[in-house]
């Protein structure tokens, strides 16, 4: 199917996700949206599949102009959308899944549950992507759930299909799966919308890219164009992912797991027996797919899941199952994965973010009476030292672009007397000065003596940042490296090769 | 390609509570075997009957009482619960809350038979057992319809915590009709819209504002109450023609209504209660047989899923809400036609038990269901035991159903998981 | 004239100050529809009214005749409500001119500060728990539970005023805590969701008042009725002009004085408060700062109760000084109108004041309606829930007078679904 976008306009309020954005895919083409977290892509995507509408422009398929009232009429028309966050109703079955919206029905409206599950044991087949169509969707891993995510988009004949960052969630093994399959379904005509935002997979398997930045597209060009080329038209400007370190003597343990043990909010085991060991003046960078256990065990270190078994080590002292307080005031920093649920009331100002977990300490409150001066002064100065940019102290903390809600978090942490610094997706989202500045802040911590632990899924960041690598599959360590060693070797590692260990 | 994670379930607190609630019911069972029984002196006995209350109508067979040693039975009564408490706490059946409420049953029976006993404190020193059923089933029957409403807006996403209100206007509308026209179908109808409307106000200020649901809730009631006691002392005290509180009559289904004990109790009833055991069917049905009951369970889930594949999320909810609305205003009227005329305040909050058992039937109209009848039960033993002058003051006693509804809600009886958007406004860009 | 052009430059600004306050602007509106509403009440239940519309056709004197009846009905209906809660002109004027019938005169506003002393006081427990999240619409059993403690040591300790007197207000807050304790705990440790368990709960205190109001320890000696003794003069609230005057406006005015002040120093300054907003603004980001939820829901009932368990107290101290089975029972009830000032004043203890002083005015009003033209009071309450829906609905306000530039706020409790 030929698509083509008219100079697409979206606003949410008076903020303008895309801007007369126009692009066309040609009938089996591989068209990849190459663009940073918050460019504007996902809403792209959600205009073309009918699920927003577009406050200006319009869409044609195969030259005919459409307007879809919602998104089954998209999937009418061949468009088939594997969403960035999963559609899938978790208490239903794999064929419930897959068939909703789109039934087959008996009598009396009745479910008919044969044909849905012969339907998908066919398409199973076609696709090769093998799953139970009985199965309860959130009993599976985020693998096979991806899987009936992409059967479900191709269940209605697809000759369109959009998959929003499927990479995300993948090993690199997987995303060699998942790329044969998308060239096979081009080779046998449906069009492909890609979108990521890693330039390698770009280059492997685009037929042409089109570059979004800040709700524009900046330029279609060529998957020869050169990874630096790509980066430098994603950001704006050129960029080294690369941190200035020097070499800092090593001291004693600063962070210390053993064979610690967590489970899941299913009762599942996610972190099973991991060992590590972060050292006083280094960065240990944890990679590794997401959903591999790395947020459990990060919530674990901060109090803030059970563990179940093993023991975790704080400069010397057992935090094992301490509250997050107590944890706290033991000198951990924690920049938290999920800055807006975990980081930050965004309705409260930027001064008292900045004291949202010491609220009770000298200088900050005396007998239970905050001390508003104080909190003010200590503001001002973390404000100025952070180069946070903002109207004021006062501002609320949604007011802040996501760069400075993250220093915020940022500052706040690294204000107090730590013993060990941990970081979760440090600068998913950011903007690249927000992000050169950010790993400039954690490698100061690092020379300062304190033990680091970054954990990340960018592996670009993950071999800027660590001293050591350590990489996590399916709950456990599966190698610990240095960071010299090659993307391909850590990939494996990221896929569970060398689980022997 | 991928491994699945290994995954072994292990002892979760959901599983600690269970063990909780057997040994709770446990130590129910004990109190009963000794209290109502061992400590009974031997020749006192309780009498069970199980005449109908209209002996003239039906009752082709006389079944005649049965009497038995109060300590001995008491004493068995108390053993089966504490066998239901062991299973509970060595097997953690999945059925763990039905358990709970057989055994709450068990208590109340106990406590029945001991208050009745021979030279016991009683007044009235037999059990009717086929009153206590027929009292229970039309507190049920009212449950019933309001944990349905719930089930209906909870599944679809949208908390209904103005049941209660639904009841009243359902009630005093229902109540007006039916008196100036002699004709229950006309007040059922007019019960149906008056609850629909008012489900229609919720679904309006919360899916199209994003009011929050509770606050709206709560304050409909408020409003309902207070409108529903000034038309009552405006109209209904000076026009009391518009007040007749006539009874709705009981439709025998012929044969099965001899049936003893349960002919009364189920093929004796009012025309409310056939149709809510139909509305149980056709409910259960929908929700989980058909295409229907899919996309509003998908849109109580997860409702950009459903919207994602061309579900109208707020058309779903509207439609539902609305239906549970007038699903709850029948069950007002249908309180009105079983308690007699309307007065303010009669419906002294069942609109809230029956959320609580909506909560312990799991949001399913079938668990929904069997909650209900315990609620009903305990409700109406709780009521009555006072004409059994029993040694434990009214008022005590009357807090009985407010205290299993918290114990219930409180997951004493097994943590329950909510459809998990309900409650969550919805916003569509 | 120049004492014009001096005052209307800050009569703009005050205005541009309500206009840009948009809860205020807001509130305001809600109460002008509310009165509207519960006019049209009023006019479609009012036998005289409707015949004088049945007519209009006859003739064509008979629309205004019509009108005017209405006029006069509603317009009746609502200067009772005013001179009975406020003040009557009428009355006024014979006090200023004659300098006599000052009681009569100050008696309705004297209703209304008494009245609204201890609905200021349960308000503002509710509006702190609201701020941390929590929806307790439990407050009038935890103001009966305060009315029980008040009453029994009040009646059965006989101490001096100056211990006896605060030691009774302490039972009050005590008797609150201990009914808002039990959902607190329950929330905690099981997720029981507090709005049915607290609901749950009005019922049961409801009966436990009665058993303890018949009770041999607290029923009045030589009396079958559900009374309760009287408490002692050590352990009453006077009267603040004295008993001579005749106005039942007591010291407890003082309290809710202190009660404001304190709920304003809790949440703008103590650090506690700070966890509290912290927890009902962001509970994941209050949990991961170290900020226990437990600890917070527990210490919210508490607080909350407490206040609740004052206000009723301070009820029984300041009027009856005794109770009885129907102590905040029904239309004497205060927790949901609690609930509907808290609402109104956007859980901010100062506007809570006003929504008190507001609500409580409508109550006191009704009664005298109630007795001037015989229109129910329930009519207050409708009003009330009126009211509560459109500040509940912010935005259908803005659409209703098509307002545009109005911020509006939704109310959002942090607690949704069921949970449990
Ligand atoms: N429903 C919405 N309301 C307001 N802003 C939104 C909404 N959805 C997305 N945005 C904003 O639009 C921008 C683009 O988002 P998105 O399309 O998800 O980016 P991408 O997929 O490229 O990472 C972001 O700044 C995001 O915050
Ligand atoms: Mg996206």
């Amino acid at each position: 199917m030929r698509v083509e976008l008219r100079e697409i306009t979206k606003r949410f309020g008076s903020f303008t996700a895309n801007d007369s954005i126009s692009l066309t895919v040609e009938p089996g083409q591989i068209h990849c949206l190459l663009g940073e977290n918050g460019a504007g892509k996902s809403t792209l995507m959600n205009v073309v599949f009918g699920l927003l509408h577009p406050d200006h422009g319009e869409i044609l398929l195969d030259g005919e102009p459409v307007r879809f009232a919602n998104s089954g009429e998209a999937v009418r028309r061949g468009i088939g959308m594997v969403h960035q966050h999963f559609m899938l109703v978790p208490v239903f079955s794999v064929a419930e899944n897959v068939v909703l919206g789109f039934e087959p029905t008996k009598s009396l409206n009745r479910l008919d549950h044969d044909k849905a599950r012969r339907e998908i044991r066919e398409l199973s087949e076609r696709y090769g992507l093998d799953v139970d169509p009985d199965a309860v969707v959130e009993t599976l891993p985020v693998g096979i759930q991806q899987r009936v995510e992409i059967l479900k988009a191709l269940s209605h004949d697809a000759r369109l299909l959009i998959l929003d960052e499927p990479t995300a969630v993948l090993t690199p093994q997987e995303i060699d799966a998942l790329m044969g399959i998308m060239r096979s379904l081009a080779a046998a005509g449906t069009s492909i919308l890609f979108i990521t935002h890693k330039l390698k997979e770009v280059r492997a398997v685009a037929d042409v890219i089109t570059v979004i930045r800040q709700g524009r597209v900046i330029d279609s060009v060529s998957p020869e164009t050169s990874e630096p080329d790509l980066a430098a038209l994603m950001v704006g400007r050129s960029v080294s992912l690369t941190v200035a370190k020097d070499a800092v003597e090593v001291g004693g343990s600063s962070l210390e797991l053993r064979d610690v043990v967590v489970r899941d909010d299913r009762g599942l085991v996610a972190v099973d027996h991991v060992s590590l060991s972060v050292r006083e003046g280094e960065i240990v960078a944890l990679a590794g797919v997401q959903g591999n256990g790395q947020t459990e065990l990060a919530e674990a270190i901060a109090g803030m899941r059970h563990v179940e078994s093993g023991q975790i080590v704080l400069g010397g002292r057992d935090i094992t199952n301490r509250s997050p307080r107590e944890i706290l005031d033991e000198g951990l920093g924690h920049v938290p994965e999920d800055r807006h649920r975990d980081g930050l009331v965004l309705s409260m100002s930027i001064s008292d973010n900045l004291v949202l977990n010491t609220p009770r300490r000298a200088p900050f409150a005396r007998r239970g009476t905050r001390q508003l001066s104080a909190v003010a002064d200590n503001a001002r100065d973390l404000v100025q030292r952070f180069d946070i940019r903002t109207t004021g102290i006062d501002a609320s903390a949604s007011s802040l672009s996501g760069g400075n809600q993250q220093k915020v978090i940022v500052a706040r942490e690294l204000s107090r007397p730590l013993v060990a610094f941990m970081a979760s997706q440090p600068t998913r989202g950011l903007d690249v000065g927000s992000i050169e500045y950010v790993h400039r802040q954690i490698v100061a911590e690092r020379n300062a003596g304190r033990g680091v632990l970054i954990i990340s899924s960018e592996l670009d960041e993950v071999l800027a940042l660590g001293d050591r690598i350590a990489v996590m599959y399916a709950g456990r360590i599966t190698g610990v490296v240095d960071s010299s060693t090659s993307r391909e070797d850590i990939g494996l590692l990221m896929a569970g090769a060398g689980r022997e260990h | 390609m991928s491994v699945a994670l290994e995954a072994s379930r292990v002892t979760t607190p959901h599983d600690r509570r269970t063990t909780t609630i057997g040994a709770i019911m446990i130590g129910l069972g004990l109190f009963i075997a000794v209290v109502f029984g061992l400590v009974v002196p031997s020749w006192a006995h309780s009498q069970l009957t199980f005449d109908p209350i209209n002996t003239a109508v039906h009752a082709p067979w006389h079944l005649g009482a049965l009497t038995v040693e109060t300590r001995w039975t008491d004493t068995l009564l108390g053993l089966v619960a504490v066998a239901l408490g062991v299973e509970v706490v060595l097997r953690h059946p999945r059925r763990a809350m039905s358990r709970f409420g057989a055994t709450s049953i068990l208590f109340l029976l106990a406590l029945l038979l001991w208050a009745s006993r021979t030279s016991g404190p009683a007044t009235v020193n037999f059990v009717d057992l086929t009153a206590v059923l027929v009292g229970s089933s039309s507190l049920a029957m009212v449950l019933i319809y309001g944990s349905l409403s719930g089930v209906l807006c909870e599944r679809a996403g949208v908390v209904n915590i103005a049941i209660e209100g639904q009841f009243i206007a359902g009630a005093f509308l229902g109540s007006m009709i039916e008196s100036v026209t002699n004709n229950f179908w006309l007040a059922t109808l007019a019960g149906a819209l008056a609850g629909a409307f008012f489900g229609w106000i919720l679904a309006f200020l919360a899916l199209r504002y994003m009011s929050d649901q509770i606050i709206v809730g709560v304050v409909i009631v408020t409003l309902l109450a207070a409108l529903s006691s000034y038309l009552n002392l405006q109209v209904l005290t000076p026009y009391p023609q518009f007040n007749l509180g006539n009874l709705a009559p009981n439709l025998a289904i012929p044969l099965l209504y001899k049936i003893p004990v349960l002919g009364p109790v189920l093929f004796n009833q009012t025309g409310f209660f056939y149709f809510a055991i139909v509305l149980i069917a056709v409910i259960s049905f929908g929700l989980f047989r058909t295409r229907w009951g899919l996309r509003v369970r998908a849109v109580g889930e997860h409702p950009k899923a459903a919207e994602s594949v061309g579900i109208n999320v707020v058309a779903t909810r509207y439609r539902n809400v609305i239906m549970g609305g007038a699903v709850a205003g029948i069950g007002g009227v249908s309180f009105m036609a079983t308690q007699g005329q309307f007065q303010p305040g009669y419906t002294s909050g069942f609109g809230y038990i029956a959320l609580a058992a909506l909560i312990f039937g799991r949001w399913t109209p079938s668990g929904a269901v069997v909650a209900s009848v315990l609620f009903g039960i305990s409700s109406y033993l709780a009521g009555n035991l006072q004409g059994y002058s029993v040694p434990i003051p009214t008022e005590i006693l009357g807090m009985f159903p407010y205290l299993i509804t918290i114990a219930v809600v409180a997951g004493l009886i097994g943590r329950v998981r909510p459809p998990a958007a309900d409650g969550v406004p919805y916003q569509r860009s | 004239m120049s004492t014009e052009s001096i005052t209307t430059a800050p009569r703009a600004s005050w205005w541009r100050r309500l206009y840009t306050q948009s809860p205020t602007l807001l509130a305001g509106l809600a109460i002008a529809l509310g009165i509207v509403v519960g006019a049209f009440v009023i006019i479609f239940t009012s036998p005289v009214v409707l015949r004088s519309w049945r007519h209009i056709f006859s003739s064509g004197g008979a629309i205004l005749s019509a009108l005017k009846i209405t006029v006069d009905n509603v317009g009746a209906a609502y200067r009772a409500m005013f001179t009975g809660s406020v003040i009557s002109p009428t009355l006024l004027w014979h006090s200023l001119t004659t300098g006599h019938g000052w009681t009569t005169t100050l008696t309705p506003l004297s209703e209304t500060l008494t009245y609204a002393t201890p609905l200021l006081i349960a308000s503002i427990g509710v509006g702190i728990a609201f701020q941390t999240g929590i929806f307790n619409i439990g407050a009038n059993g935890q103001a009966q539970m305060g009315g029980i403690g008040g009453a029994a040591v009040g009646s059965m300790i006989h101490v001096p005023m100056v211990i006896h007197l605060p030691l009774t207000l302490l039972a009050g807050i005590l008797g609150g805590v201990l009914v808002g304790l039990v959902p607190g705990l329950l929330k905690a440790y099981t997720g029981a969701h507090e709005v049915i368990v607290t609901l749950m709960f009005n019922y049961v205190v409801a009966a436990f008042l009665i058993f303890s109001v018949l009770s041999t320890a607290l029923q009045q000696p030589g009396q079958s009725n559900d009374i309760s003794r009287t408490i002692d003069a050590s352990a009453q609230l006077p009267p603040l002009f004295g008993v001579a005057s005749g106005l039942r406006v007591s010291y407890g005015i003082f309290v809710a004085a202190a009660v404001i002040v304190f709920a304003w120093w809790f949440l703008e300054r103590s650090s506690l408060g700070f966890e509290f907003r912290v927890t009902g603004q962001n509970p994941q980001a209050a949990r991961a700062s170290g900020i226990s939820p437990r600890f917070i829901i527990i210490a919210v009932f508490c607080v909350s109760g407490g206040l609740a368990g004052l206000a009723g107290t301070v009820q029984m101290q300041s009027t009856t000084h005794y109770i009885d089975g129907g102590f905040l029972i029904g239309n004497a009830g205060i927790g949901f109108t609690a609930i509907t000032v808290a609402l109104l004043g956007r859980n901010k203890p100062v506007g809570i004041m006003w929504g008190a002083l507001l609500f409580a005015a409508l109550g006191v009003g009704g009664r005298a309606m109630q007795a001037a033209t015989g229109i129910p009071l329930d009519l207050a309450t409708i009003i009330q829930s009126f009211v509560v829906l459109l500040v509940a609905t912010p935005v259908m306000i803005t659409e209703i007078f098509r307002l545009r530039n109005v911020e509006t706020q939704r109310i959002q409790l942090a607690t949704q679904g069921w949970g449990s």
